[in-house]
């Protein structure tokens, strides 16, 4: 038991310790440009806009994270972007996923991008998976309705993505959702996402049901991958603490807008909205033995 | 609350036919059991709005009295069956251990018979009757209350708010009474309503069936069956009967769909998660 | 101070699908008057399992629970009820933790209805009909009159876990014990459940016992804290004493995950 701990502890603060390598690279082509995006809300003839003026961009091996809290719109502009927005809600705007203008697909295409070139992970893991089937046959189904693959390579590759994941490859293959914990559904969710090789990672609050330390094991996990497969994140979330030292980017949003963004780093320490300035307090954080009497001289 | 107008209008049909059951013996023009030999097979006439039947009873007044019969015995025995039923998916569902899993064996067993099975097994035993008839729905009907208390029960106990009463000292009757109840109303409600409905549907069958209702009593299905003979010649004999048959059922049924849209308090924030 | 909660050698096993799984194991610990305690473990530690044996909800294999000298687990109902009115509850999932069917100011007097004889501190020398109570106790939480008459579902996450709270304070208990009340809530909200909880503690100089797998959160609000692992408390200590070099390592990974 004691091991693991060792374990959990090392990799965490191999975690911190590791600097992101790859410099902000201004020159990388960009993977996902969104522009003037507006989502409304059509009741009864009445509409309401949920997401205004949305505009960003993703370039290959950034991650950018969409912070903000619940209902401020960062859920459905990701729908949005992956085309999976639910009935009686209404985009307009222009997404472009390399040079392919997202918001000229039709049902058909978007079928045939989604999971091959976007990939997702969902806050609640429970509905990732059909509860009656073993894991690894229903990753061999997906991964063959990408490719043709035989089965038996679509098994060693399913085997190698789990074991990239840190899960015991042969016994999770075998096994079904519910004997997996949370955390480890996650990773597999995870997986699952990435075997396509998509180009752009949609994380939609991956860790929020996750407790504290998974939570973290998962997002250092998929910081990871990325910097390994050189895909685009945009990760959804309301804790600012995941951001830190994993996003090269942050944007802030506030009822449909976004209120500030920039480079991680300078937000955190010169954040020029208010509201983010109410996010960053609000942030739980455990203060390091002098860091606090530090503060309190800047202040 | 906003009645939606279609659990309206079948409450509306509903009530009328209940207050028919109440006070049609006293409404009704004529004696509904008076055999006139001379007034047999009349047309509508002012003395007799819609007729006479094969023994020149008033067809109006038949009606008028059957609806007491038929209507008024359907929600009686469906209430008396929630009555039993209901306390016993309480105990079930609540106590649960061995008393649960005998009664819900009972319960298996019972509900393994089709109740009209049973009806005619009952009328077999303790020879043709309403009386026996209605104490075999009893015997069947009073499971499904039993299982959807025990249900709603089961699922409800270990949420958080019935936790919540407990520790802030609530005793067992308590939760019941405020929380438990409450969350079994609705389906309760729902299955009263869609109950009454089904029970006149098979009462009218078993008397239609010769099984319920003897004559001369009036019934409506046991009407439709006097009126079979005479079919071609003077179809208003079960037009009527037939007729007030699927206007009462179409009333429970409306007042059981709509309440099934509409009471479920849950299933008005199902809508787009943002 | 004097002690408001013992829990000696306290162990719970459950049996699942033919396997012997200990949730508690010969956990001890004590509760001050007036003192905030925390309890931190990942999922699956035994926290909830903890919560529900110190509820009184279940009955341990083994141990026993103090509650001011009084066992809570050795006792007749009479006792119990009388007790239980000291020791209130706030749940993680505030959604289940209101009955929906209700309007949230019933739920907010639930307490006060099963004992009548009651009155709170904040309910002293006024006499309120049951509305005005309740919108009190509202009021206290920062909600407002015109949240009285909705149900769970129209409010937010963070309006029904106040809500939560007005209950849990309503009796004036004890100790409040709050599983995991912010987790499922977001940062910004999180912090104001937090910021609330710290001044109903310090105004109505209760206890509480909060319960979370979050230390940021815990050492926001707790003077102590214990960390619990695989049904066994393997660490306790004062909140300032987290960074010290002696600490278990469990609790090293769980304050660099919270850093």
């Amino acid at each position: 038991m004691l091991v693991t701990e060792e374990r959990q502890f090392r990799m965490l603060h191999a975690s911190v310790e590791r600097k992101r390598s790859k410099a902000l690279d201004d020159e990388a082509p960009l993977v996902l440009r969104v522009n003037q995006l507006q989502i409304a809300l059509i009741q009864q003839k009445q509409s309401r806009l949920l997401v205004q003026d949305v505009s960003f961009s993703i370039r290959q091996g950034e991650m950018l994270a969409l912070v903000g809290e619940s209902g401020s719109g960062k859920s459905v502009t990701a729908a949005a972007i992956g085309g999976l927005l639910p009935k009686g809600l209404q985009s307009s705007g222009q997404m472009w996923l390399h040079h392919r203008g997202l918001h000229e697909l039709d049902q058909g295409e978007w079928k045939r991008l989604r999971g091959k070139q976007i990939g997702w992970v969902f806050q609640n893991y429970q509905g990732s998976f059909t509860p009656f089937m073993r894991i690894g046959k229903q990753l061999l189904e997906l991964l063959r309705t990408h490719e043709s693959l035989t089965k038996k390579e679509a098994k060693a590759r399913i085997l190698d993505w789990l074991r990239k994941v840190g899960l015991p490859p042969e016994r999770t293959y075998a096994s079904y959702p519910c004997q997996l914990s949370g955390g480890q559904r996650q990773r597999v969710a995870l997986a699952a996402a990435l075997i396509p090789g998509p180009s752009l990672l949609i994380a939609d609050e991956p860790t929020t049901a996750l407790d504290v330390v998974t939570g973290e094991q998962m997002m250092d996990l998929i910081a990871g991958l990325q910097a390994e497969t050189g895909c685009a994140v945009l990760f959804i979330t309301h804790d600012l603490r995941h951001v830190w030292r994993r996003a090269e980017r942050l944007a802030v949003m506030r009822m449909g807008r976004i209120v500030e963004t920039g480079k991680t780093s300078e937000i955190r320490h010169r954040p020029a909205h208010p509201y983010t300035r109410e996010l960053l307090a609000a942030c739980p954080r455990l203060w390091e033995p002098g860091e606090l009497e530090e503060r309190a001289v800047h202040v | 609350m906003k009645i939606p107008l279609f659990i309206f209008m079948g409450m509306v049909l509903y009530g009328f036919f209940l207050i028919l059951a109440f006070t049609g013996s006293w409404l009704a023009p004529n004696d509904p059991l008076l055999i006139q030999m001379s007034e047999r097979l009349q047309p509508p006439s002012f003395t007799y709005p819609l007729g006479t039947d094969h023994l020149g009873r008033c067809i109006l007044s038949r009606i008028m009295a059957g609806t007491h019969t038929t209507l008024g015995l359907s929600t009686a025995v469906i209430v008396a069956v929630a009555v039993i039923g209901v306390p016993i998916g309480f105990l079930s569902g609540y106590k649960g251990g061995r008393i649960d899993a005998w009664l819900m064996r009972v319960a298996d067993g019972a509900g393994a018979l089709p109740e009209f099975l049973v009806a005619v097994a009952v009328a077999g035993f303790l020879g043709p009757g309403l009386w026996n008839v209605l104490l075999a729905i009893a015997c069947v009907k009073w499971i499904a209350y039993a299982r959807i208390v025990r249900g709603v029960v089961q699922t409800e106990r270990e949420k958080e708010y019935v936790l919540a009463s407990i520790v802030s000292g609530s005793s067992g009757w308590t939760i019941i009474r405020r929380h438990l109840l409450r969350q079994a109303a609705s389906p309760l409600a729902i299955l009263v309503a869609g109950d009454i409905g089904r029970t006149i549907l098979l009462l009218s069958a078993l008397s239609y069936l010769g099984l319920g209702a003897q004559p001369p009593a009036p019934e409506w299905g046991a009407m439709l069956n006097d009126g079979r003979p005479y079919f071609q010649a003077a179809p208003a004999l079960m037009l009527y009967p037939g007729l007030c048959i699927l206007l009462v059922v179409l009333a429970c049924n409306m007042v059981s769909d709509g309440l099934r849209d509409t009471l479920d308090v849950r299933s008005k924030q199902r809508g787009i998660e943002i | 101070m004097s002690e408001c909660m013992q829990v000696r050698h306290l162990s719970k096993h459950y049996a699942r699908g033919g396997k012997h799984v200990i949730a508690v194991d010969h956990v001890s610990f004590t509760i001050r008057q007036g003192e905030c305690v925390g309890l931190v473990g990942e999922s699956g530690s035994g926290k909830s399992t903890l919560v529900r044996l110190l509820l009184a909800l279940e009955h341990p294999d083994q141990g026993e629970i103090l509650f001011q000298d009084m066992s809570l687990t050795r006792t007749n109902r009479r006792v119990l009820r009388q007790l239980r009115q000291h020791i209130q509850v706030v749940f993680q999932d505030s959604t289940a933790s209101l009955n929906d069917r209700l309007p949230v100011w019933r739920s907010v007097l639930e307490p006060l209805d099963n004992y009548a004889h009651v009155i709170p501190v904040f309910f002293r020398g006024v006499v309120l009909s049951r509305r005005e109570q309740a919108e009190r106790l509202l009021n206290i939480v920062g909600l407002a009159r015109e949240h009285m008459d909705r149900y769970p579902h129209e409010l937010s996450g963070g309006q029904r876990q106040r809500v939560c709270i007005a209950r849990g304070i309503s009796l004036c208990p004890q100790l409040l014990i709050c599983d995991e009340p912010t987790s499922s809530l977001d940062v910004t909200t999180q912090s104001q459940i937090l910021r609330l909880l710290q001044s109903l503690r310090r105004q109505l100089n209760m206890s509480v016992l909060f319960i979370s797998h979050d230390l940021a959160a815990v050492a926001q609000l707790c003077h102590r804290m214990l960390v619990m692992q695989q049904g066994r408390i393997v660490d306790a200590c004062k909140v300032d004493e987290l960074w010290l070099a002696e600490r278990h390592p469990y609790t090293k990974v769980l304050v660099s995950a919270a850093r």
